[in-house]
Protein backbone atom coordinates (compact mmCIF):
# COMPACT_ATOMS: atom_id res chain seq x y z
CA UNK A 1 0.00 0.00 0.00
CA UNK A 2 1.22 3.36 -1.07
CA UNK A 3 0.76 5.89 1.79
CA UNK A 4 1.72 8.50 0.07
CA UNK A 5 -1.66 8.13 -2.35
CA UNK A 6 -3.71 8.62 0.90
CA UNK A 7 -1.79 11.85 2.44
CA UNK A 8 -2.52 12.76 -1.23
CA UNK A 9 -6.19 12.38 -2.07
CA UNK A 10 -7.34 12.65 -6.16
CA UNK A 11 -10.76 12.20 -5.63
CA UNK A 12 -10.65 10.43 -9.10
CA UNK A 13 -9.24 13.07 -11.02
CA UNK A 14 -5.28 12.37 -12.09
CA UNK A 15 -2.41 14.48 -10.06
CA UNK A 16 -2.28 17.78 -10.41
CA UNK A 17 0.93 18.92 -11.97
CA UNK A 18 2.02 22.51 -12.82
CA UNK A 19 3.61 21.49 -16.63
CA UNK A 20 0.25 20.16 -17.53
CA UNK A 21 -2.07 23.02 -16.16
CA UNK A 22 1.06 25.51 -18.39
CA UNK A 23 0.23 22.89 -21.30
CA UNK A 24 -3.38 23.21 -21.41
CA UNK A 25 -3.32 27.11 -20.51
CA UNK A 26 -1.32 27.61 -23.89
CA UNK A 27 -2.83 25.54 -25.98
CA UNK A 28 -5.92 26.98 -25.26
CA UNK A 29 -4.74 30.54 -25.80
CA UNK A 30 -3.15 29.35 -29.16
CA UNK A 31 -6.71 27.95 -30.29
CA UNK A 32 -8.78 30.98 -29.05
CA UNK A 33 -6.86 33.40 -30.88
CA UNK A 34 -6.86 31.32 -34.00
CA UNK A 35 -11.01 30.69 -34.06
CA UNK A 36 -10.70 34.45 -33.66
CA UNK A 37 -8.31 35.32 -36.14
CA UNK A 38 -10.09 33.54 -38.98
CA UNK A 39 -13.36 35.21 -38.23
CA UNK A 40 -12.02 38.53 -38.12
CA UNK A 41 -9.94 39.06 -40.92
CA UNK A 42 -12.83 37.19 -43.10
CA UNK A 43 -10.99 36.05 -46.14
CA UNK A 44 -11.55 32.64 -46.56
CA UNK A 45 -14.19 30.83 -47.52
CA UNK A 46 -17.26 30.17 -45.29
CA UNK A 47 -17.04 26.35 -45.31
CA UNK A 48 -13.04 26.66 -44.46
CA UNK A 49 -14.16 29.17 -41.41
CA UNK A 50 -16.76 26.62 -40.57
CA UNK A 51 -14.36 23.62 -40.43
CA UNK A 52 -11.77 25.27 -38.51
CA UNK A 53 -13.85 27.13 -35.67
CA UNK A 54 -15.47 24.10 -35.25
CA UNK A 55 -12.20 21.67 -35.03
CA UNK A 56 -10.65 24.43 -32.73
CA UNK A 57 -13.56 24.05 -30.62
CA UNK A 58 -13.85 20.28 -30.05
CA UNK A 59 -9.74 20.36 -29.97
CA UNK A 60 -9.83 23.11 -26.99
CA UNK A 61 -12.49 20.87 -25.52
CA UNK A 62 -10.54 17.82 -25.64
CA UNK A 63 -7.61 19.85 -23.90
CA UNK A 64 -9.90 20.97 -21.21
CA UNK A 65 -11.03 18.14 -20.52
CA UNK A 66 -7.95 16.56 -20.72
CA UNK A 67 -5.70 18.90 -18.76
CA UNK A 68 -7.83 20.70 -16.42
CA UNK A 69 -10.41 18.21 -15.70
CA UNK A 70 -7.93 15.97 -15.71
CA UNK A 71 -10.39 13.20 -16.68
CA UNK A 72 -8.29 9.50 -17.05
CA UNK A 73 -8.55 5.75 -17.25
CA UNK A 74 -6.43 5.14 -14.30
CA UNK A 75 -8.88 3.85 -11.59
CA UNK A 76 -11.62 2.35 -11.58
CA UNK A 77 -13.28 5.68 -9.79
CA UNK A 78 -12.01 8.10 -13.26
CA UNK A 79 -12.77 4.86 -15.46
CA UNK A 80 -16.66 5.42 -13.92
CA UNK A 81 -16.24 9.27 -14.60
CA UNK A 82 -15.43 8.76 -18.19
CA UNK A 83 -18.08 6.07 -18.88
CA UNK A 84 -20.70 8.72 -17.36
CA UNK A 85 -19.22 11.37 -19.51
CA UNK A 86 -19.19 9.43 -22.78
CA UNK A 87 -22.94 8.85 -21.92
CA UNK A 88 -23.60 12.37 -21.05
CA UNK A 89 -21.97 13.34 -24.88
CA UNK A 90 -24.18 11.11 -26.70
CA UNK A 91 -27.31 12.63 -24.51
CA UNK A 92 -26.61 16.30 -25.92
CA UNK A 93 -25.37 14.92 -29.39
CA UNK A 94 -29.17 13.25 -29.71
CA UNK A 95 -30.46 16.78 -28.00
CA UNK A 96 -28.95 18.73 -30.49
CA UNK A 97 -28.47 17.15 -33.67
CA UNK A 98 -31.96 15.91 -33.50
CA UNK A 99 -33.53 19.05 -32.59
CA UNK A 100 -32.11 20.20 -35.76
CA UNK A 101 -33.02 17.78 -37.68
CA UNK A 102 -36.62 17.81 -36.64
CA UNK A 103 -36.97 21.31 -36.51
CA UNK A 104 -35.56 21.47 -40.66
CA UNK A 105 -37.55 19.29 -41.55
CA UNK A 106 -40.27 20.95 -39.91
CA UNK A 107 -39.57 24.22 -41.45
CA UNK A 108 -38.85 22.76 -45.17
CA UNK A 109 -42.48 21.55 -45.03
CA UNK A 110 -44.33 24.36 -43.94
CA UNK A 111 -42.40 26.97 -46.32
CA UNK A 112 -44.96 26.69 -49.23
CA UNK B 1 -4.68 -0.74 15.56
CA UNK B 2 -2.43 -0.34 11.75
CA UNK B 3 -4.63 -1.97 10.22
CA UNK B 4 -7.57 -0.17 12.00
CA UNK B 5 -6.64 2.61 10.94
CA UNK B 6 -5.79 1.53 7.31
CA UNK B 7 -9.46 0.65 6.77
CA UNK B 8 -10.79 3.89 8.47
CA UNK B 9 -8.71 5.88 5.77
CA UNK B 10 -9.67 2.90 2.49
CA UNK B 11 -13.08 3.93 4.00
CA UNK B 12 -12.88 7.75 3.60
CA UNK B 13 -11.56 7.27 -0.04
CA UNK B 14 -14.26 5.56 -0.72
CA UNK B 15 -16.86 7.74 0.33
CA UNK B 16 -14.91 10.61 -1.13
CA UNK B 17 -15.15 9.33 -4.35
CA UNK B 18 -18.70 8.86 -4.11
CA UNK B 19 -18.99 12.14 -3.25
CA UNK B 20 -16.86 13.20 -5.79
CA UNK B 21 -18.91 10.79 -8.45
CA UNK B 22 -21.87 12.81 -7.13
CA UNK B 23 -20.80 16.06 -7.63
CA UNK B 24 -19.21 14.61 -11.18
CA UNK B 25 -23.10 13.45 -12.17
CA UNK B 26 -25.07 17.16 -11.47
CA UNK B 27 -21.96 18.91 -13.56
CA UNK B 28 -23.30 16.33 -16.40
CA UNK B 29 -26.87 16.72 -15.90
CA UNK B 30 -26.09 21.02 -16.50
CA UNK B 31 -24.40 20.08 -19.57
CA UNK B 32 -27.83 18.35 -20.44
CA UNK B 33 -29.48 21.36 -19.46
CA UNK B 34 -27.15 23.63 -21.78
CA UNK B 35 -27.56 20.97 -24.32
CA UNK B 36 -31.52 21.65 -24.56
CA UNK B 37 -30.47 25.71 -24.48
CA UNK B 38 -27.82 25.54 -27.03
CA UNK B 39 -30.40 23.14 -29.59
CA UNK B 40 -32.93 26.32 -28.83
CA UNK B 41 -30.60 28.68 -29.47
CA UNK B 42 -29.55 26.82 -32.93
CA UNK B 43 -33.04 25.85 -34.20
CA UNK B 44 -34.40 29.91 -33.78
CA UNK B 45 -31.47 31.05 -34.98
CA UNK B 46 -30.83 29.02 -38.31
CA UNK B 47 -33.79 27.95 -38.95
CA UNK B 48 -34.76 31.78 -40.44
CA UNK B 49 -31.32 33.19 -41.68
CA UNK B 50 -33.76 36.25 -43.05
CA UNK B 51 -34.62 38.03 -39.93
CA UNK B 52 -34.04 41.69 -39.58
CA UNK B 53 -32.51 41.71 -36.31
CA UNK B 54 -28.92 39.92 -35.89
CA UNK B 55 -26.22 39.37 -33.44
CA UNK B 56 -23.68 40.25 -36.02
CA UNK B 57 -24.91 43.93 -36.16
CA UNK B 58 -24.08 44.48 -32.24
CA UNK B 59 -21.65 42.27 -31.03
CA UNK B 60 -17.96 43.60 -30.90
CA UNK B 61 -15.68 40.46 -31.51
CA UNK B 62 -12.87 42.21 -29.73
CA UNK B 63 -15.15 42.38 -26.28
CA UNK B 64 -15.79 38.26 -26.73
CA UNK B 65 -12.01 37.56 -26.68
CA UNK B 66 -11.59 39.84 -23.87
CA UNK B 67 -14.05 37.70 -22.20
CA UNK B 68 -12.61 34.68 -22.87
CA UNK B 69 -9.60 35.21 -21.90
CA UNK B 70 -10.88 36.77 -18.70
CA UNK B 71 -12.45 33.28 -18.22
CA UNK B 72 -9.22 31.45 -19.07
CA UNK B 73 -6.74 33.16 -17.27
CA UNK B 74 -9.12 32.78 -14.37
CA UNK B 75 -9.10 29.04 -15.31
CA UNK B 76 -5.12 28.95 -14.54
CA UNK B 77 -5.10 30.68 -11.56
CA UNK B 78 -7.96 28.54 -9.82
CA UNK B 79 -5.51 25.35 -11.31
CA UNK B 80 -2.32 27.32 -9.53
CA UNK B 81 -4.01 27.63 -6.50
CA UNK B 82 -5.02 23.76 -6.28
CA UNK B 83 -1.33 23.29 -6.41
CA UNK B 84 -0.75 25.41 -3.23
CA UNK B 85 -4.07 23.68 -1.28
CA UNK B 86 -1.71 20.20 -2.09
CA UNK B 87 1.16 21.87 -0.72
CA UNK B 88 -0.93 23.04 2.46
CA UNK B 89 -0.03 26.66 1.40
CA UNK B 90 -3.24 28.39 2.67
CA UNK B 91 -2.21 32.16 2.27
CA UNK B 92 -0.96 31.08 -1.46
CA UNK B 93 -4.20 29.53 -1.86
CA UNK B 94 -6.24 32.25 -1.32
CA UNK B 95 -3.88 35.30 -3.37
CA UNK B 96 -4.51 32.53 -6.26
CA UNK B 97 -8.47 32.81 -5.39
CA UNK B 98 -8.92 36.57 -4.80
CA UNK B 99 -6.88 36.66 -8.46
CA UNK B 100 -9.41 33.97 -10.00
CA UNK B 101 -12.47 35.76 -8.18
CA UNK B 102 -11.53 39.54 -9.90
CA UNK B 103 -11.11 37.82 -13.37
CA UNK B 104 -14.50 36.13 -13.11
CA UNK B 105 -16.24 39.17 -11.89
CA UNK B 106 -14.22 41.30 -15.00
CA UNK B 107 -15.65 38.73 -16.67
CA UNK B 108 -19.81 39.17 -15.42
CA UNK B 109 -18.87 43.15 -15.44
CA UNK B 110 -18.41 42.92 -19.44
CA UNK B 111 -21.20 40.48 -20.38
CA UNK B 112 -23.48 42.53 -18.43
CA UNK B 113 -22.01 45.39 -19.99
CA UNK B 114 -22.46 43.85 -23.07
CA UNK B 115 -26.33 42.62 -22.61
CA UNK B 116 -27.42 46.13 -21.19
CA UNK B 117 -25.62 47.57 -24.49
CA UNK B 118 -27.63 45.02 -26.65
CA UNK B 119 -30.25 45.84 -25.00
CA UNK B 120 -30.26 49.83 -25.73
CA UNK B 121 -28.75 49.56 -29.50
CA UNK B 122 -32.43 47.19 -29.82
CA UNK B 123 -31.17 43.47 -29.62
CA UNK B 124 -33.74 42.90 -26.67
CA UNK B 125 -35.22 39.83 -25.77
CA UNK B 126 -39.07 40.99 -26.03
CA UNK B 127 -38.44 41.54 -29.89
CA UNK B 128 -37.85 38.25 -31.36
CA UNK B 129 -37.56 34.79 -30.48
CA UNK B 130 -33.39 34.55 -31.33
CA UNK B 131 -32.56 37.47 -29.18
CA UNK B 132 -34.51 35.67 -26.54
CA UNK B 133 -32.74 32.40 -26.91
CA UNK B 134 -29.46 34.37 -27.16
CA UNK B 135 -29.92 35.67 -23.50
CA UNK B 136 -31.42 33.04 -22.14
CA UNK B 137 -28.40 30.58 -23.15
CA UNK B 138 -25.60 33.39 -22.63
CA UNK B 139 -27.56 34.39 -19.27
CA UNK B 140 -27.76 31.10 -17.92
CA UNK B 141 -24.06 30.76 -18.22
CA UNK B 142 -23.96 34.09 -16.40
CA UNK B 143 -25.27 33.18 -13.43
CA UNK B 144 -23.74 29.87 -13.47
CA UNK B 145 -20.33 32.06 -13.32
CA UNK B 146 -21.91 34.28 -10.45
CA UNK B 147 -22.65 31.57 -8.24
CA UNK B 148 -19.35 30.07 -9.30
CA UNK B 149 -17.84 33.88 -7.81
CA UNK B 150 -20.12 33.63 -4.82
CA UNK B 151 -18.59 29.76 -4.20
CA UNK B 152 -14.78 31.13 -4.22
CA UNK B 153 -15.93 34.30 -2.01
CA UNK B 154 -16.90 31.63 0.52
CA UNK B 155 -13.79 29.74 -0.24
CA UNK B 156 -11.27 32.35 0.17
CA UNK B 157 -13.02 33.37 3.65
CA UNK B 158 -13.55 29.71 5.20
CA UNK B 159 -10.14 28.37 3.86
CA UNK B 160 -8.49 29.98 7.43
CA UNK B 161 -11.08 28.15 9.95
CA UNK B 162 -11.20 24.68 8.06
CA UNK B 163 -8.45 22.75 9.92
CA UNK B 164 -8.47 19.49 8.27
CA UNK B 165 -6.74 19.73 5.09
CA UNK B 166 -8.37 16.89 3.52
CA UNK B 167 -11.96 18.66 3.47
CA UNK B 168 -9.89 21.60 2.25
CA UNK B 169 -8.54 19.81 -1.03
CA UNK B 170 -11.93 18.45 -1.58
CA UNK B 171 -14.14 21.13 -1.26
CA UNK B 172 -11.42 22.86 -3.62
CA UNK B 173 -11.81 19.91 -6.29
CA UNK B 174 -15.73 20.67 -6.26
CA UNK B 175 -15.11 24.23 -6.57
CA UNK B 176 -12.39 23.27 -9.56
CA UNK B 177 -14.67 20.83 -11.90
CA UNK B 178 -17.53 23.46 -11.91
CA UNK B 179 -15.07 26.63 -12.44
CA UNK B 180 -13.39 24.34 -15.65
CA UNK B 181 -16.83 23.19 -16.52
CA UNK B 182 -17.76 26.72 -16.87
CA UNK B 183 -15.12 27.44 -19.12
CA UNK B 184 -15.79 24.04 -21.31
CA UNK B 185 -19.20 25.32 -21.80
CA UNK B 186 -17.89 29.01 -22.66
CA UNK B 187 -16.10 27.79 -25.71
CA UNK B 188 -19.29 26.29 -27.25
CA UNK B 189 -20.98 29.44 -26.30
CA UNK B 190 -18.39 31.52 -28.52
CA UNK B 191 -17.88 29.73 -30.94
CA UNK B 192 -22.14 29.00 -32.17
CA UNK B 193 -23.20 31.66 -30.47
CA UNK B 194 -20.59 34.89 -31.20
CA UNK B 195 -18.00 33.42 -33.99
CA UNK B 196 -21.02 31.43 -36.14
CA UNK B 197 -22.93 34.54 -35.54
CA UNK B 198 -20.77 36.95 -36.98
CA UNK B 199 -19.50 34.77 -40.31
Amino acid sequence: MNPHSHSHPDFGTAPKKLSIYLIGFICCILLTLLSFWVVMIGTLSKGLTFTVIYSSACIQFLVQVICFLRLNTQTEQSRTNVMSFIFTIVILIAIIIGSLWIMRNVNANLMI
Amino acid sequence: MQSNSLTETMHHAEADSNDVFGFWLYILTDCILFATLFATYLVLNYSNPMQSIQLKQYADLHDVLTETFLLLASNFTFCLSILNIYQKKVLKTQFWLILTFILGAGFIFMEVSEFIHFAQEGFRWDVIAHASSFFTLVGTHGLHVSFGLLWILTMIIQLPFIKAQHIAIRRMTYLGLFWNFLDIVWIFVFTIVYLLGAI
